[in-house]
């Protein structure tokens, strides 16, 4: 459709030569970055003396005794709250070219986004309301005064400890 | 047309999308117990869609929003069966005990989206629509599938319905992104033009590529090797959901497969042309044909095993899928036009008969067929639409069914004498079919005591049933409103021929 | 000739990190090796000159949705996949089979199809931000639009999944 704007081409990098010396220079930082790693876990590997006694592969040498696997479960919180993040972090992608072509646009994409965000607003509202943002969850009784009948869901701990679920976060 | 001038055209799916913000936020607004009331807001959305649909210009075919999606009869026709059938099914869901108890603002607003993303598959012409179409109303299928959380078997249902979506959809990108790499573009009138100048050499290519795509339609239509899913689903789900999953989704499903073979493996004639012609050198007339003769047999044959009425209708409607699908390879506007008549009918026995499913399980708590014994003699009204369905889903004359099923062998025999093999195999599938859904009938009236209790069913649930019986004889006595409706309804827009 | 010596690396890269989520007997190590996967697969967006997929690559996939995975993986608390005391010979079979049969048509297909090597019709400019913006927010405006509706519904429909209290 025709809106009244024409796009400025604005500079392209397109030469594919400007496009390895560009991400060359980053694709050399990330192989010193890799080398800066590797290299003294290799030479440790290489140096240091290695003799296995029980006591030194215990998980805590002069510690407790390890019960259960390091692994437990998380709480399905966690869960809700990477999947709210994951839509809105589409979202934030975006709008990353809507601020490039914004300008050009004007106007016309500044409606188009007010809607998409809208929209996602909605979901967010949502979310909110339905008290998914909170940590502990309480029961609002909807529609009859804030706060009035305010009490903590009772929740048993999903996993047999619940400690390790904090320092996950 | 460009986007600002599009959006008159695109009203009944804004008024679609206007239901679905209100009833979200009405949703927010109702405490657990009134959130059932998002109900009736959806409905009064879907009717005054459903009005600015009518009030929209029936001849008008256009491509709106720089040819991302059309306006024309054929899509209008189907956008009437979604808005139908969604409004029917949330009457049923209404109704239905399984949902009592259960916060239903969420399904009821997923329900009204879920008209969005059919409307625009049936409408779609560009492969990026076409993919995120079917990914709506994909989503929402899993949730509603899924919707009784307390339930084992609704999430078993919705996790195998995911996984095997999340399959069959990357088989159909894979499709589609092969396509695209062949023509470098998304528009499916553009692309119709690039395929028919690629030449013999792609024609592998394409064929492959067909398949993929056929993956990803016949998933949503449950074609047989895309079935799987489908009779775990469809028991598994709240049966209104059920219900709805036998028919719009699946309407949805041949609306954008007769769109999409017809605009990019045809060779441009207009859908209401007598006979289109296929393009050369891709064998997807015989493909679609081996489909339709396997979906059909597969369906009837399992259809006959089954004990509990929900995966019955599950296993027929994979039948009736079959049914259906014979009418796309024969390439001619009867073909097609036996197609639409025969989803706009079948959506009224399906439905018919599923929410008699739903009344006969609140009332006498069952889904076994053979714990049907005696309803016929105990409730004359539940026995009576019962046999009225059950006859017209077999095709028996007097019923809306045979006509439809006329219409569809008709058109084979009128096709050629290459589609007598499949004309064939219909026949005999019918007969089939008549053994099970007659077996229902038998276990009413046949088995079991004869004691009365004269049970009539409340007022809403009672009018469904009479709503959708009526129409069930109705067009089979007198059809020729239906057929003139349709007839005049087999219209694509076409561009550039 | 640079640039096919990386392709060809980061190819290698990607098919045997994906090679190893599959064959990896801890989800845990094999989520990791899904995120080297998807580095790989960026670096070979970037080859192609599509800037922009190459970043999305990463902060989607590497970044949130591995995160998901692994908040899945640590919620059923999969550990090391037990060997299968019933090794299904049929199922297996049947599956080589099938990805074999996958793999060498769409091998046939690039080695008998000419069309499908060259380049796409008309010049090539998706790869920066600003072609993708000026696409997505005029000629894919609809989509685009839809795609947020698609969001919300996926955002219901998780939530309400996910939520324990029924």
């Amino acid at each position: 459709m025709t809106i009244g704007v024409t796009i400025n081409s604005l500079p392209v990098i397109n030469s594919s030569t400007s496009m390895y010396r560009d991400f060359g220079t980053s694709f050399i930082f990330v192989l010193i970055g890799i080398i800066l790693v590797a290299v003294p876990l290799l030479l440790q590997r290489i140096l240091s003396p290695r003799r296995k006694t029980a006591e030194k592969m215990s998980t805590y040498e002069c510690g407790e005794d390890v019960e259960g696997p390091a692994w437990v479960k998380f709480n399905i919180r966690f869960y809700v709250i990477a999947l709210i993040f994951i839509i809105f972090d589409v979202e934030v992608v975006f709008l990353f070219p809507w601020a490039v072509v914004y300008k050009e646009l004007g106007l016309f994409a500044f409606v188009e986004m007010m809607i998409f965000l809208g929209i996602l607003a909605l979901g967010l509202a949502y979310v909110w309301r339905k008290g998914d943002l909170e940590w502990v969850k309480y029961s609002v009784p909807y529609g009859r005064g804030r706060y009035r009948k305010l009490t903590i869901i009772e929740e048993t701990p999903a996993s047999p400890a619940p400690a390790p679920q904090e320092t996950a976060a | 047309m460009g986007n600002i001038q599009s959006i008159s055209y695109f009203l009944p799916e804004l008024m679609v999308i206007a239901t679905v913000v209100v009833a979200l936020i009405a949703d927010l607004v109702y405490s657990d117990r009134n959130s059932y009331k998002v109900g009736y807001l959806v409905i009064a959305g879907l009717v005054v869609a459903s009005f600015t649909l009518w009030l929209s210009l029936p001849e008008e075919t256009t491509p709106i929003f720089l040819n991302t999606i059309v306006v024309d009869p054929f899509s209008r026709i189907f956008k009437f069966v979604f808005l139908l059938a969604t409004f029917i099914v949330v009457l049923m869901s209404m109704n239905s005990d399984e949902l009592k108890g259960v916060r239903t603002g969420e399904y009821y607003t997923l329900m009204a989206a879920m008209v969005l993303g059919m409307s625009l598959m049936a409408s779609s012409v560009d492969l990026i629509m076409v993919y995120l179409s079917i990914e709506i109303v994909s989503i929402i299928s899993f949730i509603l599938a899924g919707y009784l959380r307390a339930q084992v078997r609704s999430n078993e249902a919705a996790l195998k319905y995911v996984i095997y979506g999340a399959f069959s959809s990357g088989l159909m990108l894979y499709g589609l992104s092969l396509l695209y790499g062949l023509t470098g573009t998304t528009k499916l009138f553009q692309l119709s033009g690039s395929i028919s100048s690629l030449g013999p050499g792609s024609n592998l290519t394409l064929t492959v590529s067909t398949i993929l795509m056929l993956a990803g339609f016949g998933y949503k239509v449950a074609i047989v090797p895309f079935h799987f899913w489908t009779p775990d689903v469809y028991e598994g789900a709240p049966t209104p959901v059920t219900a709805y999953l036998s028919v719009a989704p699946k309407a949805a499903g041949f609306a954008l497969l007769i769109r999409f073979f017809n605009t990019l493996f045809g060779t441009g004639q207009p859908l209401n042309s007598p006979v289109w012609q296929a393009m050369e050198g891709v064998p997807w007339q015989d493909i679609l044909m081996v489909l339709a003769a396997v979906t059909m047999t597969v369906g009837n044959l399992v259809a006959i095993q089954q004990k509990n009425i929900k995966r019955l209708l599950a296993y027929s409607s994979i039948a009736h899928a079959g049914y259906i699908l014979m009418g796309v390879p024969v390439l001619s506007q009867e073909g097609v036009y036996a197609i639409v008549f025969y989803i706009i009918v079948y959506l009224f026995m399906q439905l018919g008969a599923f929410s008699l499913a739903i009344v006969v399980s609140n009332r006498y708590g069952t889904e076994i067929i053979e714990e049907y014994s005696g309803i016929g003699w105990k409730s004359p009204y539940l026995g009576f639409f019962m046999a009225v369905f059950m006859f017209s889903l077999t095709g028996i004359p007097p019923t809306a069914g045979f006509i439809g099923k006329m219409y569809l062998f008709a058109a084979l025999i009128n096709g050629g004498s290459q589609f007598y093999w499949l004309a064939i195999i219909g026949v005999l599938n019918s007969v089939i079919s008549l053994y099970y859904y007659m077996r229902v009938v038998k276990v009413m009236y046949f088995q079991g005591g004869r004691e009365k209790d004269l049970y009539v069913p409340g007022g809403m649930s009672a009018a469904i049933v009479l709503a959708m019986a009526i129409p069930s004889i109705y067009f089979g006595v007198r059809w020729s409103f239906l057929a003139d409706w349709v007839n005049s309804s087999l219209k694509f827009f076409i561009a550039g021929f | 000739m640079t640039g096919s010596f990386f392709f060809y690396f980061f190819a290698a890269v990607t098919l045997t990190s994906a090679l190893l989520v599959v064959l990896n007997r801890n989800a845990v190590y094999s989520a990791v090796l899904l995120v080297f996967c998807f580095f790989s697969l960026a670096v070979i967006f970037l080859l192609l000159e599509a800037y922009f997929l190459a970043i999305l690559e990463i902060l989607i996939y590497a970044g949130a949705i591995m995160v998901l995975f692994l908040f899945v993986i640590m919620l059923l608390s999969l550990g090391r996949e037990k060997a299968q005391e019933h090794f299904r010979y049929l199922q297996r079979g049947l599956s080589l089979f099938l990805v074999i049969v996958f793999f060498l048509s769409v091998l046939i297909i690039f080695l008998s199809d000419s069309g499908i090597l060259h380049q796409p019709h008309g010049t090539f400019t998706a790869g920066g931000v600003n072609a993708l913006g000026e696409a997505l927010f005029t000629k894919y405006l609809l989509p685009f639009e839809v795609a947020s509706l698609l969001l919300l519904v996926a955002l219901i429909g998780t939530v309400y999944l996910a939520k324990r209290k029924v």
